[in-house]
């Protein structure tokens, strides 16, 4: 009790000071949030965000994926149009590909879907779907869908790596990798239009090649000697610039970044485990990390050696920006966790998160 | 509920209607079943299901053997889920939750700052200062909670206004918010004591709208009267536009007086000239009224009345008003007002303004009305919460109503000061939230209600009231999947039964799905609970392990530190590397591997699979290469591998043929006497092994073993000649 809410009352006074800083809108959403994207921008005036809802007031729980409309004057937002899924979504993430946006959802129960939207008002117009049981047997842990592509990268913890090319209105998938069970992946994330790393237990990280199927090109493995104790990773980013450097954050509020060219020391941004002897790391959270991105808005100095800055959000209620060396930004602290978040591409100041207790969070920064 | 059984005729109608001996059916709930069964119901089963839901499993009845076409409509049975009512019918399931997470920060940051200053008072020249400020802690807790009840009473002032409006409508108030307001003036606000009735003349204002539900109100005579004010032509010869001004100033609503008696025909510009006494009469009252003299510190913004924070000034002020009327009562202009309707409507304005028991009775329309017209007109000096019990009382009986609303059971429990009656009205009327969070603003009121909130209690199982309310609120968060992550904050702050509900919570959650695993554990990390995280994540691992996902499964029992299931695994784990040991197909065992780390404690018997793993990378380099170095090396890691009493017997055989290469090493001998001794004494044991009935056979040629004690021999011979 006593630490909740000292951790809290701090919170709370460090709210007071950056809500006045900032523009911060809660928006409840009667609803719990699962998942949220902004969807990519249609036009330069209208802005949608695709939010992964669970609603357990219904008689039996209904899952669904609503596209939502931003509206100013005030911040609020507003359901265009609903698809109901089968099952909880487990991942979600939202592109664009043959002038048509695409929405990649993965279930609780293994299953896959593509949900097309309107180029021109956001509203659903189809879906194509991959049965339960076809790519996973088990909840899909993560699906990461190309940059300005329809191929789509699926992991699950079944050990299963299937990739899914979606066309106009065709799926055709097939399997990369299975280490039936003995190796899970929790994470996954596009490097190339022919390279992706995957992330997993032990904070193990996996860079695979499609053109070298039979397993992952290369992998690291976080050992207790490289700083890091053990645990999971949650989400991995990878910078269209920096293709050789992959950043993952995972429990006990590990974020680290997995250069290629020096396999095998991590390059530690923030963790618990990393404070111990080792005072120049800043650690902003002792729980999961349980998204990364890397900041599109910071100009940091370019040189190549330098870890870009990355937004963070944690089961702790953190929203923060930490870059290597320097001090943490604090962008948000809330009594509950932030279990999602995204920037908005067109416009990086913008981001919106979802809040564990039934809200969603819109932030501009200045 | 005692006396309640399912009668089993009605069963077969498709109700399920409980009833019991003492009449009360029509206060009964009864929640219709669609099951859709066909058959008659032979069988019925309830259990509780998640949150306020029943599950009702219904069997249908074996169909008898003569009839075939019974088998094919519904048979068997069905499970079907009854939401129970008993929520609050104002406000929605999603919005009790937001309320539920909201009130969460206000009541953690209370409790921990009431264990400050246990500590804090404690020392003896802190323990005056803890009482003057704890009800300040408790007024902003109080008035956290409300702004999460509903928003700003009064919305935002429109630019222009409509004259034709006199009653607001903004958003519409709760029974619950109305509730908590009234226990935050008895109890928390212990600055506005002095001025207690006036409190509760606002509080009727903001709230009167509520009553409507069950009786006519003020607040309903006047949104009926503004809807029909548009076809009245001439308002003051209506008698309900004086009836109903009448009303609104007996409880003190001056604003809405003073702007109908401006809407009064002598008002308008073509009359003016020839109804100047009348019109002088209607303006004298309106002056009046604005500058009722009100004993408080401040109106809020734009509100007539003139406000007086100091007794002695007040009385002042009050007996000049007073004078004022009486002179305006007694003044000859009234003789000459022809206008009938406006001087008898005025006229009894002015006697309810003097305080006039039958003209306030005649122009409220319930006790609580009246009551409040009481301290504004009749006794404008009533000090205390002492006459107010009676004076209730008094206007009830004027006033006596047939139908009891729900505010007005608690309103009567608070002015009687009975904690236990308002308790019981806050449990049964408002729910478990309002008692949990309630109780905090009891307790601030009286060192009384403190001693009996608090003490702990023999029938209770040794707990105080305060925990037994906060236990049942906790057990209501946790019967949800989206509110049970809130329940430890509650738990954590019962002292006695709070830590074990907290660990059942925990132990129910299910692992299915890391993100709520994680979310337990990180709950258990919290509150310092190391040992029932571990217990969970070997939940886990066995779970995950049981479905296949042995790297998972491996990963939070090294995680739970759990050797002994590590070490079970193990042999299952090695069944499989056994199959596939001379393939290549080893490398999909190097994920496991590499999770398993180097640490070997972390391990228990699974850190052979590294050393194994380790043994034949060497063997690998050793076929690109013919460095002795390298065959050195191997040979080492196989003497540590032979050594070890983790290594398992089945593997010996495999180990030792696989290095058939290093025995027969042809440049010197790997291994000196007594290595090559250890390793002769492994194979004499393992045939020694072959007899027993459990042995595994390992998948080798059968010359295996003599080439292997070929090798052996010859290295023995080599060795014993180079030393």
């Amino acid at each position: 009790m006593q630490t909740w809410a000292k951790k809290n009352l701090l919170k709370t006074l460090t709210m007071a000071v950056l809500s006045e800083r900032q523009g911060i809108h809660r928006l409840p959403q009667h609803k719990y949030v699962d998942a949220v994207r902004w969807l990519p921008p249609l036009s330069a005036f209208d802005r949608f965000a695709v939010l992964a809802l669970f609603d357990s007031d219904s008689d039996s729980d209904s899952y669904s994926i609503e596209i939502h409309s931003l509206q100013q004057n005030p911040l609020s937002l507003h359901p265009l149009s609903s698809w109901t899924s089968p099952s909880r979504i487990s991942s979600l993430k939202t592109s664009q590909f043959l002038q048509k946006t695409i929405i990649a959802a993965s279930t609780f129960s293994g299953s896959l879907h593509f949900l097309f939207s309107n180029s021109s008002d956001a509203s659903l117009e189809s879906e194509v779907s991959v049965p339960e049981g076809a790519l996973h047997s088990v909840p899909v842990s993560c699906v990461d869908l190309m940059d300005g592509g329809g191929e789509c990268v699926t992991v699950g913890e079944d050990g299963k790596v299937n990739l899914v090319s979606v066309g106009n209105s065709t799926l055709n998938y097939r399997r990369l990798f299975d280490s039936s069970g003995l190796v899970s992946y929790t994470a996954a994330k596009w490097a190339s239009p022919v390279e992706f790393a995957t992330g997993g237990y032990g904070f193990g990280l996996q860079w695979w090649d499609q053109r070298k199927p039979g397993g992952p090109v290369s992998q690291f493995k976080g050992n207790r000697d490289q700083k890091l104790t053990s645990g999971i990773v949650h989400s991995i980013d990878i910078h269209p610039s920096r293709k050789h450097t992959c950043l993952a954050g995972g429990s006990l509020g590990t974020v680290f970044a997995w250069d290629l060219r020096w396999q095998q020391q991590p390059i530690i941004l923030s963790g618990a485990g990393a404070g111990a002897g080792n005072t120049a790391v800043q650690s902003i959270s002792e729980s999961e990390v349980w998204e990364v991105q890397y900041d599109r808005c910071m100009k940091s100095n370019t040189s190549s050696t330098r870890i870009l800055p990355a937004m963070i959000c944690s089961e702790d209620g953190i929203l923060a920006v930490i870059e290597k060396g320097e001090e943490p930004i604090e962008l948000l602290a809330e009594p509950c966790a932030i279990n999602s978040f995204d920037i908005d591409r067109n416009n990086p100041l913008d981001v919106i998160c979802s809040l564990e207790w039934e809200a969603v969070a819109i932030l501009t920064r200045q | 509920m005692p006396g309640v059984a399912v009668a089993s005729d009605t069963v077969t109608n498709g109700a399920l209607v409980p009833f019991s001996d003492d009449g009360t059916r029509d206060s009964l709930p009864i929640y219709p079943l669609n099951h859709g069964l066909a058959a008659p119901i032979s069988r019925l089963a309830i259990s509780w299901s998640r949150g306020n839901s029943l599950r009702v499993s219904l069997f249908s009845a074996e169909p008898s053997s003569g009839s075939p076409g019974a088998a094919q409509s519904g048979v068997g049975g069905k499970v079907v889920e009854v939401k129970l009512g008993g929520g609050d019918p104002e406000i929605t399931d999603a919005h009790l939750r937001r309320i539920a997470y909201g009130s969460v920060p206000p009541f953690a940051l209370l409790q921990s700052r009431r264990s400050e200053l246990s500590v804090l008072s404690k020392a003896p020249s802190m323990a005056t200062t803890y009482h003057i400020d704890w009800w300040e802690h408790v007024l902003e807790y109080s008035k956290e909670i409300t702004s999460l009840l509903g928003g700003p009473k009064s919305p935002p002032n429109a630019i222009i206004e409509d004259p034709g409006e006199i009653v607001k409508t903004g958003e519409d108030p709760t029974c619950l918010k109305a509730a908590w307001e009234l226990m935050e003036i008895f109890y928390a606000d212990k600055q506005s004591q002095a001025w207690l009735p006036e409190r509760l003349v606002d509080w009727l204002a903001d709230y009167d709208s509520l009553f409507s539900s069950t009786q006519e109100t003020i607040h309903s005579k006047l949104v009926d009267f503004q809807k029909e004010l548009v076809n009245i032509q001439v308002i003051e010869d209506d008698a309900r536009y004086w009836e109903v001004m009448s009303s609104a100033l007996s409880v003190g609503w001056l604003d809405i007086v003073v702007k109908m008696l401006r809407l009064h025909g002598s008002y308008q510009l073509d009359q003016l000239s020839n109804r100047e006494l009348e019109n002088g009469l209607v303006e004298a009252l309106a002056v009046l009224i604005s500058k009722m003299p009100r004993n408080r510190p401040e109106s809020p913004a734009g509100k007539l009345g003139e406000c007086f924070k100091s007794k002695p000034d007040f009385t002042k002020a009050w007996e000049r008003w007073r004078s004022q009327i009486t002179k305006l009562d007694c003044s000859p202009f009234w003789i000459q007002c022809d206008n009938h309707q406006t001087r008898e409507g005025l006229k009894n304005m002015l006697q309810i303004m003097l305080g006039k028991t039958e003209n306030l009775c005649m122009a409220t329309c319930f006790w609580l009305e009246l009551y409040v017209s009481h301290f504004l007109y009749i006794r404008p000096f009533t000090m205390g919460i002492e006459s107010m019990y009676n004076l209730a009382q008094k206007c009830i009986q004027l006033k006596p109503s047939s139908r009891t609303h729900r505010l007005t059971g608690l309103m009567i429990g608070i002015i009687g000061e009975n904690t236990e009656v308002v308790l019981a009205e806050c449990s049964r009327e408002f729910g478990p939230w309002m008692v949990a969070h309630a109780t905090e603003l009891l307790t601030a009121g009286s060192e009384q209600a403190e001693i009996l909130l608090h003490d702990e209690r023999f029938n209770l199982g040794g707990i105080s009231i305060v925990e037994l309310h906060r236990l049942a609120y906790a057990q209501v968060l946790s019967s949800h999947a989206l509110t049970w992550q809130i329940a430890p904050i509650y738990l954590t702050s019962c002292m006695k039964q709070g830590m074990g509900l907290l660990e059942n919570l925990l132990y129910r959650q299910s692992v299915q799905h890391n993100d709520m695993l994680l979310k337990n554990i990180e709950i258990c990390r919290l509150y310092e609970l190391d040992h029932i995280s571990s217990n969970i994540m070997k939940v886990a691992g066995v779970y995950h392990w049981k479905h296949g996902r042995k790297g998972a499964g491996v990963f939070w029992l090294q995680q739970a530190q759990d050797a002994t299931r590590l070490n079970r695994i193990a042999q299952q784990l090695f069944d499989s590397v056994g199959k596939s040991i001379s393939d290549e197909s080893f490398k999909q065992w190097e994920g496991v591997i590499e999770l398993l780390g180097s640490e070997s404690k972390l391990a228990g018997g699974l850190e052979f699979l590294h050393k194994y793993r380790d043994f034949k990378k060497s063997l690998q380099q050793l076929s690109s290469g013919k460095s002795t170095d390298a065959a050195r090396q191997a040979t080492g890691s196989l003497i540590l591998l032979m050594k070890n009493p983790s290594t398992p017997q089945r593997f010996w055989l495999p180990l030792l043929f696989d290095s058939l290469k290093l025995l027969n090493w042809h440049d010197c001998p790997l291994l000196n006497v007594s290595e090559t001794n250890l390793l002769l004494n492994k194979l004499q044991e393992l045939s020694l092994a072959r007899l027993r009935p459990h042995f595994i056979k390992p998948n080798l040629p059968p010359e295996a073993i003599s080439s292997i004690r070929l090798a052996l021999a010859t290295n023995l011979g080599r060795a014993i000649l180079d030393e």
